[in-house]
């Protein structure tokens, strides 16, 4: 505001002294003092540096805060398009790096991806930025989270994809996911969304037997593969097998796709991932009297007290076991199958180590320490394999696809890999973040554009942000169902109302992301920064005035999220 | 992604025109960088709004803002002596009352102004119930001519003429309890501020002004160059001010205290005086370092005990709940 006249041209307003007239300090560029230069420059978070997805979290829950959950919604499905999925069985790096961690409890980021992801279901929200489409045509195999990615965010490129599976429905691995954890229509209902994008869906077709890869490379202009890990890894103990031997994928399999599973009396499950977790559970779910899950590894808890390799299976979803009942036998491995004629009567269980040794790891057991588990039924879940079928020719005698940096199988200009099949997989976030980076160079070199270098991110520190101008305050909780409540497959989390979530993402700290809190504006000694709001359509809240601005500093060490840094001036 | 930092074709001068806010204090003003003064003089007349005539006593204030023929100010402003700010400012108050008009008038000073040089007429003015709204600025000492101790100047602090050696640790003397002498003349509002709290400070301001009669405000305002701390630090440093209990933040009327900040966590007066180079005599490893250090520390110890500061759990306007900030700036509304 301030006077609108600003007195006459200096040489008229050179009065006798006494008078000067308003503002005219502006003749003085106090801008030529300056050593250091302060620049709005939004750094990564570590939520977002750390997400297997690269979702651009703080800028979602900034959205949610505001209560305009479908702009939320839009951003997030801009990296990730199944947020409905992610945010119910992702382990959530997220949370474990927030910073509010540090400061009182981490937000809750899950709940409000869950929250976003059932809305746009709910409400049959539109992908956004969806282009025409053009020529190119891109074959993609396999129809997980990876497959579904890659083909989600080839077709935001406007390239055609032909996306093949074995099974007759899209999914992948996660549908073998138990409906307490991740709900078949939760999953559908995304998968579905993305394939009425204008993708063409090719159920029951499987590689090496209904197509072959010589096929694809000569009617596509790129090949994405993404198989996952299908075929169940062999299991003996001394090299004995017992008959009527299950495998748990094959249970988990039976179980979602046939709705029976045979009731046991005493179960043992052999491994500590993910299968054998929801398998445990789900026998328990079902009839089966006693769960007992044998690894070698340490049930994971907190980083630090961990000496021995933590199971790879979710840290939640191991405590949420045992409190329904699983009994995990942690540092254990099977010394001896029990056998009566072919017939399983218990096992035996030897004290082991799993643990780091030149970097990878090694299984140590240790005689004398034998005890005896009966048992009549031992089920291993000891990892998949990838089903080389059709992949020979890539596959030469390794058990993974090799691939280099930018996602192309090694030796191949065309054919990409990613998800499972690929080494450093094991998270459908993992999965889906990885579809979306190789549609991204699929993309580029479609259009003939050079390898672009994707930097890595490195996140604002916990000391760059000023948390003095935050308060704090209780954190969202997810409603979870207790124990003894847990009899069905229902979930066991719920979906939180629109309040608490909104309440919740505000919580975000906005790590190296501008709040549009108005500290630097009204804190500047020198009126150097100009707020933006109402005056034309400017995509920055705050400009500095470097005509008047003498480089003090005080915005950046002011700012609450580390979003002003200070650069020498040339 | 584009640079959040160029204006690009912004015209910056329109932009200036169109802020959301009054700007009593125009840019291009010549005081040092990180200057707490010039923030707190923008603050004060945010708040009071453009109505208003300022009297101006000499003072950094004064010369950093109308270096002749330039002036900073966009309101009606005049420079008062040294000494008789408050008389400017009373017979300003008398012309307006007898004209019928109801412009506020205010009257600045530092606290060279305040405390020692302009005491007598500020007491007048009290004394003769003038509705004028008193500033002072406190900084701590007369920086304007290099840094000489005044009356407010806090014990041990270091000046050009309190020097710290091997016999004095900076000034023996106590700063002066000005707030105790400006409640005994029975006025209806005083307060106390400080520009790390500026929602705190406005609403002080536009309490004083809707109080009929005389108002004072003590503003403590850091400055870089007199205390020896870093530009960027202004805020910082007088935010433990507050949180130490050295600089309470007090309301009075009629000499009574009425309003509080009380301070959720308080901070050892050591991390006030390790900002600042005037106290690093204190941070010494002797015996009178140590002393000179309690001293003050037992100061901040009898202001929260005086005053009651200690805050039983988060209330929403303590020291740390004051200026939470919230997305989109309505912190500051």
């Amino acid at each position: 505001m301030g006077l609108e006249n600003k007195g006459p041209d200096r040489a008229d307003r050179v009065t006798p002294g006494g008078i000067a007239f308003p503002g005219t300090s502006l003749e003085n560029r106090t801008g030529s003092w300056r050593l250091m230069r302060p620049l709005f420059e939004t750094a990564p978070s570590p939520c977002h540096a750390v997400c297997p997805a690269q979702e651009n979290i703080p800028d979602y829950l900034s959205l949610m805060a505001r209560d305009e959950p479908r702009r939320a919604w839009e951003v997030l499905v801009s990296d990730n398009p199944m947020p409905a999925v992610t945010g119910r069985v992702c382990p959530h790096p997220c949370e474990t790096d927030c910073h509010r961690g540090r400061f009182d409890a981490p937000v809750s980021i899950h709940s409000v991806e869950r929250f976003l992801g059932d809305a746009a279901l709910r409400e049959g929200w539109p992908y956004p930025a969806i282009p025409p489409l053009g020529e190119d045509k891109v074959a993609v195999v396999g129809a997980g989270p990876a497959g579904l990615s890659c083909a989600y965010h080839l077709r935001r490129q406007g390239i055609r994809v032909s996306l093949f599976d074995q099974f007759p429905e899209a999914g992948g691995t996660c549908r073998i996911i138990p409906d307490y954890r991740l709900p078949s229509l939760v999953l559908s209902g995304e998968a579905e969304r993305i394939l009425g994008l204008g993708i063409t869906f090719y159920p029951g077709k499987k590689l090496g037997r209904d197509v072959s890869l010589e096929e694809l490379e000569a009617d596509y202009a790129a090949v994405f593969l993404s198989p996952g890990r299908q075929r169940s890894r062999a299991f003996s103990v001394a090299h004995s097998v017992p008959a009527n031997l299950h495998h748990g994928i094959d249970l988990l399999w039976t179980w979602k796709n046939v709705g029976a599973l045979p009731r046991w009396d005493r179960v043992v499950i052999v491994g500590g991932g993910n299968t054998a977790i929801d398998l445990a559970r789900t026998l328990l779910r079902t009839g089966t009297g006693e769960v007992h899950v044998v690894t070698d590894e340490e049930i994971p808890v907190d980083r630090e007290s961990q000496k021995g390799w933590p199971m790879p299976a979710i840290a939640r979803e191991v405590g949420l076991a045992i409190g329904e009942g699983v009994r995990i036998h942690a540092g254990r491995s099977i010394g001896r199958l029990l056998l009566r004629e072919d017939r399983v009567v218990g096992v035996e269980l030897v004290h082991a180590l799993k643990e780091l040794e030149a970097k990878s790891p090694v299984h140590r057991a240790f005689p004398g320490t034998e005890t005896v588990l009966e048992a009549d039924q031992v089920i291993p879940a000891v990892g998949q394999d990838l089903d080389s079928e059709g992949l020979e020719r890539l596959l030469k005698s390794r058990d993974h696809l090799a691939v280099s940096n930018d996602g192309r199988v090694e030796g191949n200009e065309r054919i990409f890999a990613g998800g499972d099949a690929v080494p450093g997989g094991g998270l459908v976030s993992a999965a889906i973040g990885s579809g979306h980076r190789i549609a991204l160079k699929i993309g580029a070199l479609l259009r003939g554009e050079g390898p672009s270098a994707v930097p890595a991110l490195v996140p604002l520190p916990y000391s760059g942000l000023n948390l003095h101008y935050f308060d704090h305050g209780s954190s969202y909780e997810p409603m979870e169902r207790a124990p003894g409540a847990r009899n069905g497959f229902d979930e066991i989390e719920t979906t939180g109302s629109s309040d608490l979530i909104r309440a919740e993402a505000d919580r975000c700290l906005s790590c190296g992301h501008c709040l549009e809190c108005d500290n630097c504006w009204v804190l500047c000694p020198d009126g150097a920064v100009l707020k933006t709001a109402g005056f034309g359509n400017l995509p920055v809240p705050y400009l500095f005035d470097y005509e008047y601005c003498k480089g003090c500093g005080l915005c950046a060490r002011e700012c609450p999220s580390g979003h002003i840094r200070m650069v020498p001036e040339e | 992604m584009a640079s959040a930092s160029d204006p690009g074709p912004v015209d910056l001068a329109e932009l200036r025109a169109a802020q959301p806010r009054f700007s009593g204090l125009e840019s291009g003003h010549g005081a040092c960088q990180g200057c707490g003064q010039a923030l707190a003089a923008r603050l004060v007349l945010e708040a009071a709004g453009p109505d208003v005539i300022v009297a101006n006593a000499t003072g950094c204030l004064e010369i950093f803002t109308t270096p002749w023929p330039l002036s900073a100010w966009n309101v009606a402003w005049i420079h008062s002596l040294f000494e008789n700010v408050a008389a400017v400012a009373s017979g300003i108050e008398a012309a307006l009352k007898i004209q019928g008009r109801n412009t506020k008038v205010l009257a600045f000073a530092g606290d060279g102004g305040t405390f020692d040089i302009g005491f007598q007429a500020l007491s007048g003015m009290l004394e003769r119930n003038h509705d004028v709204l008193f500033v002072c600025f406190d900084n701590e000492a007369y920086m304007n001519t290099g840094i000489q101790r005044s009356g407010s100047t806090p014990l041990g602090a270091w000046t050009t003429t309190s020097p710290a050696g091997k016999t004095r640790q900076g000034k023996r003397h106590l700063k002066k309890d000005l707030l105790t002498i400006i409640a005994a003349h029975g006025i209806p509002y005083a307060a106390t501020a400080s520009v790390a709290y500026p929602s705190d400070l406005r609403s002080k301001v536009r309490r004083a002004l809707s109080t009929e009669g005389p108002s004072f405000l003590l503003l403590h305002s850091p400055c870089p160059l007199g205390w020896g701390h870093d530009s960027s630090l202004t805020i910082a440093v007088d935010r433990l001010a507050v949180e130490s209990g050295l600089f309470p933040l007090l309301e009075l009327a009629r000499g009574q205290v009425i309003g509080r900040m009380a301070i959720r966590t308080v901070r050892p007066v050591r991390e006030y005086a390790e900002l600042q180079s005037r106290f690093g005599h204190l941070l010494a490893d002797s015996p009178e370092a140590h002393e000179g250090l309690e001293h003050l520390q037992a100061i901040a110890d009898a202001n929260i005990e005086r005053y009651g500061l200690l805050a039983s759990g988060p209330e929403p306007r303590d020291s740390e709940g004051a200026d939470t900030v919230r997305r989109g700036g309505t912190r500051w509304a």
